[in-house]
């Protein structure tokens, strides 16, 4: 065998890898064109059939059952359920359950393959949220799909159902960071439901090395937004060493902890990480006691540029903490008159001001704080 | 009652006309679609509508900038804003704009009916 | 005796030729392999959970602004309504000339505000900041000319937002591609400090209100042909590289950047011709240098269209900047060329972008002139020849097949007409359009006067593509 030879099997071997690429193209291309103009048309029949249903409940308006099939079906489906609420998404409930939808998507979801149907199975029972398929979506918890575990533990968040609390937290552990992540999120959904598996979860694994399913854990207790773990999270701050954890716990105190979390909170104000400054004075903005006025306002004077900001931020939102920030606009440190008046034109009493001094009835503040915001502007 | 109420539906969205345009017109309305910001500006000026629901997030122009535009232009038509995006700088500027109602998404159709009712009879 | 060193000297070539398209190839399947997957999970209506989650992190729209009056607030406005829950829109205006800030300044109804603006990365004077309390959250900085790098870094300064995406006026944002990018850093907040964008050529596309009605394949060769080589890179290469977290480089016109990481490394290089490409490589190295865990990634969901060259003219100023810019950058990032203490990005992605685009040109020259003398003195016979020449089209257009056929996860082009556009260019590019880019690096490589140039195409405005472009 010479080379030429080589070189003709070589070419021939080319080419007709490219015919058959090229053919493959024009097929996929025209099969495409016609599924995407069948789907197009179908789907808009779907929504105004579904749409007929929804504003006259009373009346017939069949839906063929090969729609249970149909992924345009599924898709106006999914698209309505997130258009309206109430009432309506009952009846949605019900045509769909009509179709045997539920089991259809249950079954596909089952299968080994492929991973598409899966996928888009697991999605499906995830958007339809049939307390019926609870029991499947809890089994494939453990799937070997990434993918499909998250809309599994979507989907029992979505329809609140308790009994998958503890598996869902359970995973926790045993996911990669951004499963773990997707997960967490999940479990917002069930509200206040969750809140005291999460407390025994983060009590159980706050000393573990591994702390990272206690941040997202305490995340989402501040976004449950549950007050009664306030005390809890004070807790957790005191014996917090992991400084992530720490930054956790402050964000979450923010929304759960009241006038309680405010003690741990003015201590973590004086940490030497900035970052746990800086998160302490947003949390403690937002728990809205003025009687933290005087301490942001000596944050205004902190060494870090977030903190300065996060303390002129929160005295902007707190009652009287437009005075305090007035007055550091006199102050002799430069950077707190400016993160003072950065809060102060964000929160629209600059342009107060302004009005005031057109119509004549300027106050002393409002002068000092014009005085302050024209001094350097250029023309 | 009287003559029939002209109701202007302005999304981009047409699963949301449809739902809209269906339990509108069920109700007895007459009722015309805009698909995008400035389709819905120009028939707001030139058409006789006694209500118009708006979309804020549409291409062209958003939903609070037709209703400024309106208003320049002298006219005052009763709008609903209709949107998904819930943070103040929307919710605040739609009253701000002269909206009678603001309505979020996801939304319950019979509410969203009572609503038309109601701002069409004022 | 001449003859047979042609010889030689043309079988080398064809030797990096083999090898650089194996690399290709490879380099599609495994792109293949990952689109697959991503492919599955980007249709299925994930966009919703995503938009509805509280903790999608807040981001900062920057775009750099130089005379840009015809369609800034066009541009603008239909950037406003992308789809993610919480944004800022930073314009920054590169001392322009025309009236780029004034329109602004009237259409959103801004007003000038002094708030502190930290310089982080230090920059060209700034001569004010305006903001407005309308329906959009806009932020326009105004600053003395400095050039696109420079405008970018005061706009990555003056942001709030800890994640900056940074773009051009002139392009459209498909309304998913902040979630699709965010995404990719949601699943790996620690590490990941950039995400790359997917590129896509707007000519031939119809256009209305800033925003895409129906993708189309241009009619005129020029555009047309970039069609073809945008998708052979964002399709069949980009995913490859981003899977082995080895992505050399991610495009100006798209890339969500942790602002942290941007000014740990003192931001954008001014007057770097291919600014872009600098900084993330700069990212790796900075990274690696210092032992911090990081990835880089690129998101095939995240697309965004922009206007390519029409015309051989702009298109060529074009290419020699290009070429230009990669010649700084592998001279700068030469110590990390094929330095495994630089894990794949040296030996593999960094070594392949300067063996096969940055050689790439002068091997290419010395073939075309090697092989055919070699045939002329007789060296080469008949056959050979055609067996060559039919391998290096053959390759090359299964790459060009192997992109569109990747192409179709996303549904364009479906037409008679765009199919039949599109088998057209992928067969005739090899013949003549290749070669004048292959021409035009080598004038960048042998640089001079003419080689100076700076981007500036005529600028219809994006909202004003009301018709099929060519």
């Amino acid at each position: 065998m010479n080379g030429t030879t080589i070189g003709v099997i070589a070419v021939a071997v080319v080419l007709i890898v490219d015919v058959v690429l090229l053919l493959g193209l024009v097929a996929m291309k025209t099969v495409n064109r016609r599924r995407a103009q069948s789907y197009k048309l179908r789907r808009a029949e779907y929504v105004a059939t579904l749409s007929r249903c929804l504003a006259s409940p009373g009346s017939n308006h069949p839906i063929d059952g090969r729609a249970a099939d149909d992924d345009a079906f599924l898709d106006a489906v999914i698209d309505m359920r997130n258009i309206v609420t109430g009432h309506e998404i009952e009846t949605l409930a019900g045509i769909v359950d009509g179709l045997g939808l539920a089991r259809r998507q249950e079954a596909r979801l089952r299968s080994r393959f492929p991973l598409g149907r899966r996928l888009r199975a697991a999605v499906s029972l995830a958007e339809i949220g049939d307390e019926t398929t609870a029991t499947v979506l809890i089994e494939h918890l453990s799937d070997r799909e990434p993918e499909i575990r998250i809309q599994c533990a979507r989907g029992l968040g979505r329809m609140q159902h308790t009994a998958a609390i503890d598996a869902i937290l359970e995973r926790l552990d045993l996911e990669e960071a951004w499963v773990r992540a997707r997960f967490a999120q999940t479990l917002v959904r069930f509200g206040a439901k969750a809140t005291w598996p999460l407390v025994a979860y983060i009590r159980v694994n706050l000393r573990h090395h591994d702390n990272e399913g206690v941040v997202e854990a305490i995340r989402v207790l501040g976004l449950i937004g549950d007050r009664e773990v306030g005390p809890t999270l004070a807790g957790v701050l005191r014996v917090a060493s992991d400084p992530e954890v720490a930054i956790a716990t402050i964000e979450a105190l923010g929304v759960v902890g009241g006038p309680l979390a405010i003690r741990p909170l003015k201590a973590t104000f004086r940490s030497t990480d900035w970052r746990l400054r800086a998160k302490s004075a947003t949390s403690l903005a937002n728990i809205g006691d003025p009687s933290i006025n005087p301490l942001l306002a000596r944050g205004l004077e902190d060494a870090n540029w977030w903190v300065r900001r996060n303390s002129a931020a929160g005295l902007a939102s707190l009652p009287g903490g437009n005075e305090a920030l007035v007055r550091a606009i006199g102050s002799d440190d430069p950077f707190a008159r400016d993160a003072a008046a950065e809060a102060l034109a964000d929160c629209g009493a600059l342009a107060s001001a302004r009005e005031r001094e057109e119509a004549g009835l300027a106050t002393a503040e409002d002068s000092l704080l014009l005085s302050h915001m024209s001094g350097q502007v250029l023309a | 009652m009287g003559e029939i109420k002209r109701v202007l539906v302005a999304d981009d969205s047409d699963t949301v006309t449809t739902v809209l345009v269906t339990a509108l017109e069920l109700e007895g309305y007459e009722v015309e679609t805009a698909g995008n910001g400035i389709e819905a500006y120009e028939k707001g000026l030139i058409g006789e509508y006694d209500l118009v629901i708006l979309d804020q997030l549409m291409p062209g122009l958003l939903g609070l900038e037709v209703i400024d535009r309106w208003r320049e232009e002298g006219r005052q038509i009763s709008t609903i804003m209709l949107s998904g995006v819930d943070d103040d700088r929307t919710v605040v500027g739609s009253f701000e704009s002269g909206a009678v109602d603001f309505i979020r998404k996801p939304f319950r159709i019979p509410e969203l009916l009572a609503r038309v009712r109601q701002r069409l009879q004022e | 005796m001449i003859a047979e060193i042609l010889l030689w000297v043309g079988y080398a070539t064809l030797a990096y030729f083999i090898v650089m398209q194996a690399y290709m190839i490879g380099l599609g399947l495994r792109s293949a392999v990952v689109m697959r997957r991503t492919h599955h999970l980007e249709r299925f209506g994930r966009v919703s959970e995503m938009l509805s989650s509280q903790t999608s992190p807040p981001v900062s729209i920057v775009i750099p602004a130089f005379n840009e009056v015809a369609g800034i607030v066009d541009s603008v406005r239909s950037m406003s309504i992308v789809g993610y829950p919480r944004f800022e829109i930073v314009v920054v205006n590169d001392g322009s000339t025309d009236e780029t800030l004034q329109a602004l300044v009237e259409a959103f109804h801004l007003e000038r505000v002094r708030v502190p603006y930290r310089p982080d990365i230090p920059t060209s004077e700034i001569r004010g900041i305006y903001r407005g309390h309308g329906a959009v959250d806009i932020t326009v900085i105004d600053k003395a000319n400095g050039g696109r790098a420079d405008a970018l870094n005061a706009g990555i300064n003056a942001s709030r937002y800890p994640y900056a995406l940074c773009t051009d006026a002139d392009v459209i944002l498909d309304s998913n591609c902040l979630v699709g990018a965010m995404r990719r850093i949601v699943e790996d907040r620690q590490r990941t400090i950039a995400v790359g964008g997917n590129i896509r050529p707007l000519n031939g596309s119809r256009v209305q209100l800033g925003h895409l009605v129906e993708a189309g394949v241009p009619r005129k060769l020029v555009p047309r042909m970039q069609v073809l080589e945008y998708l052979r890179t964002f399709l069949a290469s980009r995913p490859a590289w981003s899977q082995m977290e080895a992505l050399p480089l991610i495009s100006g016109a798209f890339g969500v950047w942790k602002r942290s990481a941007v000014i740990a490394v003192g931001g954008f290089t001014t007057g770097h011709m291919g600014e872009d490409m600098d900084l993330t490589m700069r990212l790796h190295r900075y990274h690696k240098d210092n032992g911090i865990p990081y990835r880089v990634v690129y998101e095939p969901s995240a697309v965004i269209w922009t206007e390519v060259p029409e015309t051989l003219r702009v298109l060529r100023r074009q290419r020699i900047r290009w070429h230009r810019g990669l010649m700084t950058a592998v001279k700068d990032f030469m110590p990390m060329t094929f330095n495994p203490k630089y894990g794949k990005v040296g030996m593999i992605t960094w070594a392949a972008m300067f063996l096969f685009e940055y050689l790439a040109p002068i091997v290419e020259i010395v073939g075309w002139i090697t092989i055919p003398l070699a045939f002329l003195l007789g060296a080469l016979n008949t056959t050979s020849l055609v067996i060559l020449l039919a391998l290096a089209f053959g390759t090359g257009l299964l790459n060009s097949l192997l992109a569109l056929l990747l192409d179709e996860s996303y549904g364009y082009f479906n037409t008679r007409a765009d199919t039949a556009r599109l088998i057209v260019i992928a067969l005739i590019e090899n013949f003549g359009l290749r070669q004048l880019t292959v021409a035009w690096r080598i004038r960048a490589i042998i640089g001079g006067r003419g080689t100076r140039v700076w981007g500036n195409m005529e600028r219809k405005g994006v909202a004003h593509l009301g018709v099929e472009t060519s």
